[in-house]
């Protein structure tokens, strides 16, 4: 078996009586891309934190490639890291930014750089002062993609970045895969983890809850509908997938769908639908369905 | 009301220390005035006040006869300086910092426009301004001095203090970042104190006296007419300034001064190879700054020093007055050299200090941390940090012993000597500094200006064996004396071991925040 490219055990991390991470294990094969999926506040920058040894762990120990997290001399050669909240210095350019990270860094793909910043579309002439929260961003992805570290270390990297944008960051997930990259890539996001990942850890309260494949992932798929129709409701008792129906006004109705759509669609069609929406619930929602209310 | 609520917060304790620093330190000379005074005889007096060179440094000494009147003399200018220094730089870490760190953005979502948060803020330093006034009138009326006088100087180092609150506000609104509108406002400071001397210096410049607030304090004449016309003269600037601040703040984006900063340029990549040419990069333009100005002070002081000599010399009464404050030999050209190399030292050890506490603030706003997930262990980031601080410590006493020498015509090798006889005492407010952003990463400047600004107060001020703890006791008068090398050796060897454990401390924290 290879040496992993992650490897925790029982990591925790108690700030005062708040116990943020709790005995947290987990392994990350290099090469792979591994969703790190829970709502905000679960503590997935803090159990980040801990893997780059910018926090101290209370318990447990965190090893890259076997170097100990603790020892960034050695373990930070082996990765490259982009912070969900991406602070720069205001005076230098983006430009001179990438070439600090990359001269001081394990070892940088200079073309490959000139293509990212080209396919992000930054403007590397500014100083980062005028920079957006999206921009600082990319400039920290882009230096991230372009190093030759065998693991990619991402925080929520596309909280900032626009649908254009958030396409080309997963064209450059599954590019770093191709080239044998690992990624570890944290997210609230379902759609994002399901679209890019090859595992998906789901951290909830500081608790590793599960760990899952992406197939296995699509059972907490959730969507929830809202039907406005005209006379007749739909009949939606006994149909296959729909759970919590509820009638939100008079000729207007809502529930949840998870599971193929297709009797779903067919039940709305028999009545008289005049609208029908659909959207993806946040993550704590469908947590909180799927593992119940408990802490 | 929340508003206001959250910058008194932001701005309380060192409100308070201020407060307590500027009336105790007037309390204390006026109550200790008997015995350390006693009585003057009227000649000396004169030859005092008619001596060029001692009102150009120390202002226009008046009533020297009265506790009151010698306390004003004696404190005066250093008290309103460290008030005006809190108030702007109070003023511009509340407007301009909190748009920088990008907190205000979070307030002015609301109803609140950028002038009510800039006059908000004014409004809470003009209150610790006031604050410490009243302190200082306390102070000296506890010391026995006068009410009358003690109001009348009282108010004076007041409205210098809301003069310069409004002008750090001021240049919140008008420059593009933090350090920018700290270093105008400090500037006008400096340029307002160097006004007050050329005014007393020189009869055809005595005009300047009436547009600087120094030269309107000592107009005012505390103890010796208590003139209130000055005062209503000084209650000018802060208002015209307060109003400036408001028509400034209108019409601009937040997080922008009026000044702009060019949008785009070419990249200029010299220094960004390595962490330790990372470190001199950020440290150039500070150094620049420190170093102008502290060497801009000794070649002043420098021109000055045939005159003090030749007083001093003359009237040695002033001579033992100083040496019981802490400055001995005073009446001899080296002496008097010794005396400002040693003064020197505490601009040197708060910029020592304020370059750990500019890493410190890298990292609670969290751009050190892309540095941090590079190859790079804390010991390696915090020892770089030190180590170029030292060299630019080092560089900064050697600049200013030069202009030392250029001003006064001392020897360049004994100016040399002399201030970097000084770099060990600095040197302590660089360890204290790194222990601090190892174990108690709010307070770094507070904890680095111990040793030297601490250090000092407590030489000139603090009785008996309590003053030996200072390493102002240790320093030896270079080059009027030899220097001490033993003491200067353990120095160093207690600046090394606070710095190293302060690296001990840093590797086993948590990042900030």
């Amino acid at each position: 078996m290879s040496t992993p490219a992650i490897r925790a055990s029982g990591l925790s991390k108690r700030f005062g009586a708040v116990l943020a991470v709790d005995d947290l294990s987990l392994r990350v094969e290099p090469g792979e891309v591994f969703g790190f999926l829970g709502p905000n506040g679960a503590g997935k920058s803090t159990t980040i934190r801990m893997l780059l040894g910018l926090a101290r762990p209370s318990a447990g120990t965190a090893r890259i490639f076997d170097d100990p997290a603790s020892d960034v001399r050695r373990a930070h050669r082996h990765l490259a890291y982009v912070p969900a909240d991406v602070a720069l210095w205001p005076t230098l350019t983006g430009a001179e930014v990438l070439e600090l990270l990359g001269r001081v860094g394990p070892g940088t793909d200079r073309e490959y750089r000139a293509e990212l910043v080209r396919r992000f579309a930054l403007d590397v002439d500014r100083p980062a002062r005028t920079y957006s929260t999206g921009n600082r961003q990319k400039v920290a992805l882009v230096a991230a993609f372009a190093t030759r570290a065998p693991l990619l270390v991402l925080d929520e990297p596309t909280s900032g970045l626009d649908p254009l944008m958030e396409r080309e960051f997963r064209r450059c997930v599954a590019e770093a895969r191709e080239r044998g990259q690992a990624v570890f890539l944290s997210s609230h996001q379902l759609t994002e983890v399901e679209a890019v990942c090859d595992r998906v850890g789901i951290l909830r309260a500081g608790r590793l809850v599960e760990i899952a494949g992406i197939a296995e992932l699509r059972r907490l798929r959730r969507t929830v509908v809202e039907v406005s129709y005209r006379d007749t409701p739909p009949s939606l008792v006994d149909v296959p997938g729909v759970v919590a129906v509820e009638p939100l006004a008079p000729q207007r109705v809502r529930f949840t769908l998870s599971g193929p759509p297709g009797p779903a669609l067919r039940a709305l069609s028999d009545g008289d639908p005049t609208a029908v929406s659909m959207r993806e619930p946040a993550l704590a929602e469908i947590f909180l369905e799927y593992y119940g209310e408990d802490r | 009301m929340t508003v206001t609520r959250l910058a008194l917060r932001l701005s309380y304790r060192g409100a308070l220390v201020v407060a307590l620093v500027a009336g105790g330190m007037s309390g204390l000379v006026a109550g200790t005035y008997r015995t350390t005074v006693g009585a003057l005889a009227g000649s000396e007096l004169r030859a005092l006040a008619e001596n060029p060179a001692i009102r150009v440094l120390f202002g226009p000494p008046l009533a020297l006869d009265d506790p009151g009147g010698f306390t004003v003399w004696r404190t005066g200018t250093a008290v309103g300086v460290v008030v005006a220094a809190w108030a702007l730089l109070t003023a511009t870490r509340l407007t301009r910092g909190e748009e920088d760190t990008g907190r205000a953005e979070l307030l002015l979502g609301g109803r609140l426009t950028h002038t009510g948060l800039a006059g908000r803020a004014l409004a809470v330093v003009s209150g610790g301004v006031l604050v410490a006034g009243a302190a200082v009138a306390l102070g000296m009326v506890a010391g026995g001095a006068d009410t009358a006088g003690a109001v009348v100087h009282a108010a004076g180092v007041a409205g210098t203090g809301l003069t310069f609150a409004a002008a750090g506000a001021l240049a919140g609104q008008v420059m593009p970042s933090r350090a920018g509108a700290s270093g105008t406002a400090v500037a006008a400071l400096g340029v307002a104190l160097l006004a007050r001397m050329l005014a007393d210096g020189t009869e055809r410049l005595a005009w300047l006296g009436w547009v600087t607030p120094f030269g309107l304090v000592a107009r005012s004449a505390p103890f010796a007419g208590d003139r209130v016309g000055p005062l209503a003269v000084l209650a000018v600037p802060p208002v015209l300034l307060a109003a400036a601040v408001l028509v400034a703040g209108r019409h601009r984006d937040l997080g922008q001064g009026r000044l702009r900063r060019r949008s785009a340029r070419a990249p200029r990549l010299a220094l960004l190879g390595s962490v330790t040419g990372f470190a001199v990069r950020r440290a150039v333009g500070p150094t620049l700054g420190w170093t102008v100005g502290v060497a801009g002070y000794l070649l002043f002081v420098g021109s000055l020093v045939g005159e003090i000599v030749r007083f001093l010399d003359e009237n040695r009464r002033f001579a033992d007055l100083a040496a019981g404050a802490g400055f001995t030999g005073l009446g001899t050209p080296a002496g008097f050299a010794a005396a400002m190399f040693g003064v020197v030292s505490i601009p040197a050890g708060l910029f020592a200090a304020s370059r750990i506490a500019a890493a410190t603030a890298d990292e609670t706003a969290r751009r050190s941390t892309p540095l941090l997930a590079l190859p790079l262990s804390r010991t390696r980031h915090l020892t770089t940090e030190v180590a170029v601080t030292v060299a630019a410590t080092v560089a900064l006493l050697a600049v200013a012993g030069a202009a030392f020498s250029a001003g006064s015509g001392l020897p360049l090798g004994a100016a040399l000597a002399g201030t970097l006889t000084t770099a060990p005492v600095a040197l302590l407010s660089l360890g204290a500094a790194a222990l601090a952003h190892g174990w108690a990463p709010r307070a770094v400047l507070a904890v680095g200006a111990l040793p030297t600004a601490g250090g000092f107060l407590l030489h000139t001020a603090a009785p008996g064996w309590l003053a030996t703890v200072s390493p102002y006791a240790h320093l030896a008068a270079v080059p009027a004396d030899p220097p001490n090398w033993p003491a200067a050796a353990a120095m160093t060897v207690v600046a090394a071991a606070l710095a190293g454990l302060g690296v001990a401390g840093y590797r086993r924290r948590d990042l900030l925040p």
